[in-house]
C-alpha cells in the first residue's frame, strides 16, 4: 500500500527535496560533478539557462564548451549573440566545437539584440544560443526568449551579472558562477528540486595547469 | 483532354483593386477623352448607383469620391500573361485568350489528386492574387471559354468531362457565347437560330456555303469534331511584375499588403518552371522623387512569397521611404533552377542547413551584413590573425598552446610596475611563456610572450610582454 502510494515512485512526480530525475535529458556539460546537478543530466534543451556571473575571465563561457562541441556535432548551430568581446576560433577548435557551426551576431542596438535571440531560438536551426543582454531587460522579454526556446528545442543560455538574481526570472535554470583559488565554482539557486547553496568546483576548464617557465 | 478556361470579366477593376485590402468607389473609363463613359465600376461604385455605359461625369455626380481611371490595354494584358506565367503550376500547357486563359489538365489530374482538389487549388490561388474569374470544364477549349462566359451571364453549367456529354451540355447555350464576327450572329439571329442546339443541328454543307469555312470550323472545334491545339504561354527569361497602388501608400505597413500579392504570383511562376531567385529587386515608385531600390540576395534560390516577404520587410523597415509609394516593381534578372524543399522529405541534416540559411537570411536583412558572421581559424600565428570572419575553415583543429575563449579586439595596455602587470589586482602569471614572433614579412611583425595570468579573484587573462617595448605588458584575452 505504501509503496502504491510513494509519490517517489509515481512517474511525474518529484518532492521538492530532490532533484528531478524525469527531466528530459540535457546536454552533457562535459563535467560529472556539474551534470549531477543538473536536473535531466546537462544544459537543459528547450528551456532558458542564466548563468549570472560577476567579473570575466572565470571560465563562464568555457564552461558550456563541452554541450557547444556536442551540439555542433549533430550539425545545428551555435549562435553568439551580442558577446563581450569576439568568440576566439582557436579556442573554441581546441575545445572540440566545430566552427562552422558557429555564427555571430553583433547587433547595434539592445532592441536589435533582443530581436536576434529571439528569432535564432524560434529557427530551429540553433542547438545552442548564447546571449548577452542588457542588465535591466523586462520579465516579459525572458519570458518571450524562454518561449522561443521552447518551440525550437534550443539550449538557450543568457549571461548576466549577479545582481540580477534578485530579479524574479522565467529560466528554468540559474547558476552562479565564481572563481576560488584558480578554479571555477558554481551555486545553482535555481532548478527544478532544491537550490545549490554549497558551491561545487570545477577544474576551470580551458584554462591550463599552472607551469611558468622562470 | 480537359480543359479549364479562366474568363476575368473584371479585369480592368482588379489591376488597381487587387493592390488593397479596402475597395473605395473605383471605375475604369473608355472612348473618346471628350466623352468618356464607363466601361467597368466596382461594387461600392455600383452601390452608388453608377452603371457600365454611363458618362464619367453622371458616375462622378452620382459617386462623390469617384476614382477614375482611362482603360490600359496594355497593362491588362502584362497581367494576363503574368496570371497565364503563374497558372503554369498546375499544367505545362497555359495559353492566353483575349480575356482569360485556358488551361489543359488531364494530365495533371492525378498529381492533384483529382478535378475536384485541382479547380480548388486554382480558384484559392486566384482568388487570393486578388482575382475574380469564372470557370468552365470541358473536353475542348472553345467549350471550356463558353462555360466560363455563360458563368459572367449568369447562367451555370457544370463541369463536362467527356466528349460524349458534350453535345447535350452545349445544347441550351446561347449562341452569343461563341466570339462570331457580327455578322454571322445577326444572320443566325435572323434565321430564329439562337442557341447551340440549333446550330450544330444544321446541314453542314449548307452551314459552309452559308457562313463560310471558317465558321464552320469554329463549331467543329467546340463541339470537338477536330482537334483544336492551343500554343503554351511562354513566359520570359527573366520575371517582371508590376503593380500599380489604388492610392498613394504611406509607410511601409501598407506596401506588404500589395507586395504579398506580387510575391504570392511570382512564387507561382517560379513553381510552374522548377525557379527560384538567389537576387531580386523590389522598386518602390514615388510620385516626381527617385524609385526606392531594394536589392534582396538570398544564399540559396528562394520563392516563398512569406518567406521572401519577411526579408523584404525588415530591409523596408531600414529604408527611409522619401515619399509616399505609388507603384511597386518586383524585377528578377535570373532565375535557378531550385528543388522543391517545402515538402518534408528532406534529410533532418538538410533542413537544418536550410533553417540556418534562413535565419542567417533574416538576421542579416535587419541588422546589416557585417554584424552577422561565421569564425574560422586563420593561418598565421598572430593571434589577431588566427581567426578570421568567414565561411568554412580551412584549418579545422588547433594544435598550438591555451587559447582563451574572448579576444579583444585591440590589445589593452596594462599597468605594469616593478613587481609585473595587475588588473584589478596583481596579475599571477599562471603558464607561459609562449613567444610568438612572426610576421616579419607583411609589414605587421609581432614578437611577444604570451602568458595566461589570473588576479587575486581568480579572473583569469590571456597576456603578452612586448618584446621590442621593454616592460610594456598588454591584455589581449580572457579565458571567459
Amino acid at each position: 500500500m505504501s509503496a502504491v502510494l510513494d509519490p517517489a515512485r509515481v512517474p511525474g512526480v518529484w518532492r521538492g527535496g530532490e532533484v528531478d530525475a524525469a527531466s528530459p535529458p540535457g546536454v552533457p556539460s562535459g563535467h560529472a560533478r556539474l551534470d549531477l546537478e543538473l536536473p535531466g543530466g546537462g544544459w537543459p534543451r528547450g528551456a532558458l539557462t542564466e548563468i549570472l556571473h560577476d567579473g570575466v575571465g572565470l571560465g563562464e563561457v568555457s564552461l558550456l564548451f563541452g554541450a557547444l562541441a556536442r551540439i555542433a556535432q549533430e550539425g545545428r548551430t551555435i549562435a553568439w549573440i551580442n558577446p563581450p568581446h569576439l568568440p576566439y576560433a582557436p579556442a573554441l577548435a581546441s575545445a572540440g566545437v566545430a566552427l562552422d557551426a558557429c555564427l555571430v551576431v553583433r547587433p547595434a542596438t539592445h532592441e536589435d539584440a533582443l530581436w536576434s535571440a529571439d528569432q535564432a531560438l524560434r529557427s530551429g536551426a540553433c542547438g545552442a544560443a548564447l546571449f548577452w543582454l542588457p542588465e535591466k531587460t523586462d520579465y516579459a522579454w525572458l519570458r518571450r526568449l524562454q518561449m522561443a526556446a521552447e518551440s525550437g528545442k534550443a539550449l538557450a543560455v543568457l549571461f548576466r551579472p549577479i545582481g540580477a538574481l534578485s530579479q524574479a526570472s522565467p529560466a528554468h535554470l540559474r547558476l552562479v558562477v565564481g572563481s576560488r583559488g584558480g578554479n571555477l565554482t558554481v551555486k545553482v539557486p535555481k532548478r527544478r528540486g532544491p537550490p545549490l547553496h554549497t558551491p561545487i568546483t570545477l577544474r576551470t576548464p580551458g584554462r591550463p595547469a599552472a607551469r611558468v617557465a622562470a | 483532354m480537359l480543359w479549364v478556361a479562366l474568363e476575368l470579366p473584371e479585369l480592368p477593376l482588379q489591376l488597381l483593386e487587387r493592390a488593397s485590402e479596402s475597395a473605395p468607389p473605383l471605375v475604369v473609363s473608355e472612348g473618346p477623352s471628350q466623352r468618356p463613359i464607363v466601361a467597368c465600376a466596382n461594387d461600392a461604385a455600383q452601390v452608388a448607383g453608377v452603371r457600365e455605359g454611363m458618362t464619367v461625369a453622371a458616375a462622378q455626380a452620382l459617386a462623390g469620391s469617384l476614382r477614375c481611371v482611362p482603360r490600359d490595354e496594355a497593362a491588362e494584358r502584362e497581367a494576363l500573361e503574368r496570371l497565364a506565367g503563374w497558372a503554369a503550376q498546375f499544367t505545362s500547357t497555359v495559353s492566353l485568350e483575349p480575356t482569360g486563359l485556358v488551361l489543359e489538365i488531364s494530365g495533371s489530374l492525378r498529381l492533384f489528386g483529382g478535378l475536384g482538389k485541382l479547380l480548388a487549388a486554382l480558384k484559392g490561388g486566384v482568388r487570393r492574387l486578388g482575382f475574380s474569374a469564372t470557370y468552365g470544364v470541358a473536353p475542348t477549349p472553345l467549350a471550356a471559354r463558353v462555360f466560363a462566359r455563360a458563368e459572367v451571364r449568369g447562367i451555370a453549367v457544370r463541369s463536362c468531362t467527356t466528349l460524349a456529354d458534350l453535345p447535350a451540355r452545349l445544347a441550351e447555350l446561347p449562341l452569343f457565347l461563341l466570339e462570331w464576327p457580327g455578322r454571322t450572329q445577326e444572320t443566325l439571329a435572323d434565321l430564329g437560330i439562337l442557341r447551340a442546339r440549333d446550330a450544330l443541328a444544321l446541314p453542314r454543307s449548307g452551314f459552309a456555303q452559308r457562313f463560310g469555312p471558317q465558321a464552320l470550323a469554329l463549331l467543329d472545334r467546340l463541339a470537338g469534331r477536330v482537334p483544336d491545339p492551343r500554343v503554351p504561354y511562354e513566359p520570359p527569361a527573366r520575371y517582371k511584375a508590376r503593380l500599380e497602388l489604388p492610392a498613394e501608400a504611406d509607410g511601409v505597413e501598407a506596401i506588404l499588403f500589395p507586395l504579398r500579392r506580387l510575391l504570392a504570383e511570382m512564387e507561382g511562376t517560379l513553381r510552374g518552371r522548377g525557379a527560384g531567385v538567389q537576387g531580386l529587386d523590389l522598386v518602390l515608385e514615388h510620385p516626381g522623387r527617385r524609385s526606392t531600390r531594394l536589392a534582396l540576395a538570398f544564399p540559396t534560390p528562394e520563392r516563398e512569397a512569406d518567406f521572401i516577404l519577411s526579408i523584404a520587410r525588415e530591409r523596408l523597415g531600414r529604408t527611409e521611404l522619401p515619399a509616399p509609394t505609388v507603384a511597386l516593381r518586383l524585377v528578377a534578372e535570373r532565375l535557378q533552377s531550385c528543388a522543391p524543399r517545402e515538402t518534408s522529405w528532406l534529410s533532418g541534416r538538410e533542413e537544418k542547413a536550410v533553417g540556418r540559411a534562413r535565419l542567417i537570411e533574416r538576421l542579416s536583412a535587419r541588422l546589416g551584413n557585417p554584424r552577422v558572421f561565421g569564425i574560422a581559424l586563420a593561418d598565421d600565428h598572430r593571434p589577431e590573425r588566427g581567426w578570421r570572419s568567414s565561411n568554412p575553415a580551412p584549418r579545422s583543429a588547433w594544435d598550438g598552446g591555451a587559447r582563451p575563449a574572448w579576444l579583444l579586439n585591440r590589445p589593452q595596455r596594462l599597468v605594469a610596475g616593478a613587481a609585473g602587470p595587475s588588473l584589478q589586482g596583481k596579475l599571477d602569471l599562471v603558464t607561459g611563456p609562449e613567444r610568438i614572433e612572426t610576421g616579419w614579412w607583411d609589414g605587421e611583425p609581432v614578437s611577444r610572450d604570451y602568458f595566461v595570468a589570473a588576479n587575486p579573484t581568480g579572473e583569469t587573462y590571456w597576456i603578452y610582454r612586448e618584446r621590442r617595448e621593454p616592460g610594456a605588458w598588454y591584455l589581449h584575452g580572457v579565458f571567459a
